[in-house]
């Protein structure tokens, strides 16, 4: 019984260390894998965080989140060019940018559900690639892309990649403290019974659409948030940050870590860069390779690597008990 | 204008010909299958294959292609697509895509990554209203008018086709009469493989063939079933007709606006008629 008690004060550290936690994951691995890897990291696991929102919380697949993150990345780009060379300023820009596009489409795509929802965004996703790539070739540099031209602040040298990792690791736990307050209040508790089943949700008498709304809203401008970082840590935006192909990304970052939870978002990011980044160098054909990874985890691991630990330990503290 | 109209109506057949699988398997699993692109690839490439085989004869390698298509659609079918019956479809989308990206880099490792160019099978031109089109085209039409006919028959009288019909529907009530639905599902599935295959054959002349071909096409099909509706045979024939004229217009006045307009219309359509998955 004592171990048991042992093992349940062991969780409860994982769950109100869990900022500290992660910094310090972060900061163990920062030597491991380089600066520049490491910022790409948390920048791609902020972007996992905001799409599971919207999949692991809502229980809607969008096959077209690259979108959200584009906007982001050329709102930034495009402000810094025209407007401002400050970066706040130009990060803020881009997550006007990200609500905007959110307030526009959400409307039409959060009606949907299940496939219709994928394909609508996948659709709208298409669309703002052609309208980068082709249509407005000549703001946004077309299949070349642009530079991001940032001025230095006082104390935020984004010339300096080690300044450039402190704000982005920054950014991912604000990104993440934020949605933790946002998926534990009742308005989370609201969004995940709407996974669970809408219609009665409805019969309780709650407007469904506009917690929707809300809630595509919030992934869009997170999502804008991430696409915005990456081009403070480049300084060049190119069309395949909205390129639709690339939607995969984040489906399989989100499933690797197990959806509907954040802890588990963070670990899905950082093992899903770790294998694009590495096992293409190692293994020939490794796209095949994570078509067979993909079909084991929906197939034997649904609940992600996250749920898989947490049901180890949940396991074990059965028999502990018993 | 004519021939503008002439090459909407060829790719509206061949979309026609891809969606009829895509919008079968959509209506009766309610799955959405990626791997149909997929299918469509491999099927331009085992026509590639079997085009030296047989002395450059399309219409035999062809049939060839499509033949050789059926085991590996019973392939998928028995080891992903029915694992996924009554799963979340977040999964079967999932799962299915996974397919996609083992086929993809078979190709890759079987044929290589470059684009294999296939010239007009036939070469010979016809007079329509005093022009000129290439009468590959027009036969590509006439095939996809007997399709139709072929499949509107099947549906209507044989036995298959009427279970098949009956349960998008109302699947439940069609199990209850002692009927394995799931049988039928995966007759219907390699049919509609195979005529993705065929589609895949018949727009390998028209453009190059390499290993990402059937993304792009899967994504307007979907639009098409869409658009169609789900499961809906009359609507999809429609459906594929006008977007393929659409694309074909919007192509004329702006060549790299026409994948575009296609889902630029998916979206009006699903703004007013939302579909309930």
């Amino acid at each position: 019984m004592e171990k048991a008690g042992t093992d349940l004060t062991k969780r409860s550290i994982w769950r109100t260390l869990d900022i500290p936690i992660i910094i310090a994951g972060f900061l163990v691995i920062l030597p491991i894998l380089g600066i520049n890897r490491t910022t790409d990291f948390a920048i791609f696991c902020i972007f996992v965080l905001a799409f599971n929102i919207l999949y692991g919380f809502m229980g809607r697949l969008s096959f077209g989140h690259m979108l959200y993150l584009g906007t982001g990345a050329y709102a930034v780009t495009l402000f810094s060019e025209h407007v401002s060379g400050n970066p706040l300023l130009a990060i803020l820009a881009a997550l006007v940018a990200g609500a905007l596009i959110g307030v526009i489409l959400g409307p039409i795509i959060v009606r949907t559900t299940g496939a219709c929802f994928a394909l609508i965004n996948l659709a709208f996703c298409q669309v703002g690639y052609f309208l980068v790539l082709v249509a407005f070739s000549r703001y946004t540099g077309g299949e070349d892309g642009m530079s991001a031209y940032f001025s230095k602040m006082p104390l935020l040298n984004f010339g300096n990649k080690g300044i450039v990792f402190g704000f982005v690791l920054f950014c991912l736990v604000l990104a993440y403290f934020f949605l933790k307050k946002f998926t534990a209040s009742p308005y989370g508790v609201l969004i995940r019974s709407i996974k669970e089943n809408e219609t009665r949700v409805k019969f309780l008498g709650y407007n469904t659409f506009n917690y929707k709304w809300i809630t595509f809203i919030i992934s869009t401008t997170v999502s804008a948030f991430a696409g915005a970082l990456s081009i403070i840590n480049y300084g060049y935006v190119t069309p395949s940050f909205i390129d639709p192909s690339r939607a995969v990304e984040v489906i399989f970052a989100a499933l690797i870590g197990g959806s509907g939870s954040l802890y588990g978002s963070i670990i899905g990011g950082v093992v899903y860069m770790a294998i694009s980044n590495y096992l293409a160098s190692y293994i020939p054909r490794w796209e095949m390779f994570l078509g067979f990874a993909l079909l084991i985890v929906v197939f034997r691991f649904r609940t992600g690597v996250w749920g898989f630990m947490t049901g180890l330990f949940t396991r074990r503290r059965d028999a502990l008990t018993r | 204008m004519i021939n503008t109209i002439a090459y909407g109506l060829t790719i509206g057949a061949i979309l026609y010909i891809i969606s009829i699988g895509l919008s079968l398997t959509f209506g009766t699993m309610r799955i959405v299958n990626f791997a149909h692109g997929f299918v469509y690839t491999i099927g331009a490439y085992l026509l590639i294959t079997s085009l030296p085989m047989v002395r450059d004869n399309f219409f035999l390698a062809a049939v060839i292609a499509v033949v050789a298509v059926i085991p590996i659609a019973y392939a998928i079918e028995r080891f992903v697509i029915r694992k996924l019956y009554g799963v979340s479809i977040d999964y079967a989308i999932i799962a299915t895509y996974a397919v996609v990206l083992i086929g993809v880099d078979s190709i890759k490792w079987i044929w290589g990554a470059s684009p294999i160019p296939l010239s007009d099978p036939i070469g010979k031109y016809v007079n329509i209203f005093s022009v000129t089109l290439p009468m590959y085209r027009v036969l590509i039409i006439i095939l996809a008018l007997v399709i139709f006919g072929v499949l509107t028959v099947f549906f209507k009288k044989t036995i298959v086709g009427k279970i098949v019909t009956a349960s998008l529907e109302d699947k439940d009530a069609v199990k209850s009469l002692g009927i394995n639905v799931d049988k039928y599902f995966s007759i219907v599935f390699v049919i509609g493989s195979c005529l993705a295959a065929l589609g895949g054959v018949l727009y390998a002349p028209i453009t190059s063939v390499h290993p990402y071909m059937g993304m792009m096409v899967l994504l307007i099909s979907f639009a098409v079933v869409l658009v169609g509706g789900l499961g809906n045979i009359k609507g999809t024939f429609v459906s594929a007709f006008v977007l393929g004229l659409i694309m074909a217009i919007t192509g004329r006045y702006w060549g790299p606006a026409a994948e575009t307009m296609v889902f630029v219309v998916m979206g009006i359509v699903l703004i007013f008629k939302p579909v309930e998955v």
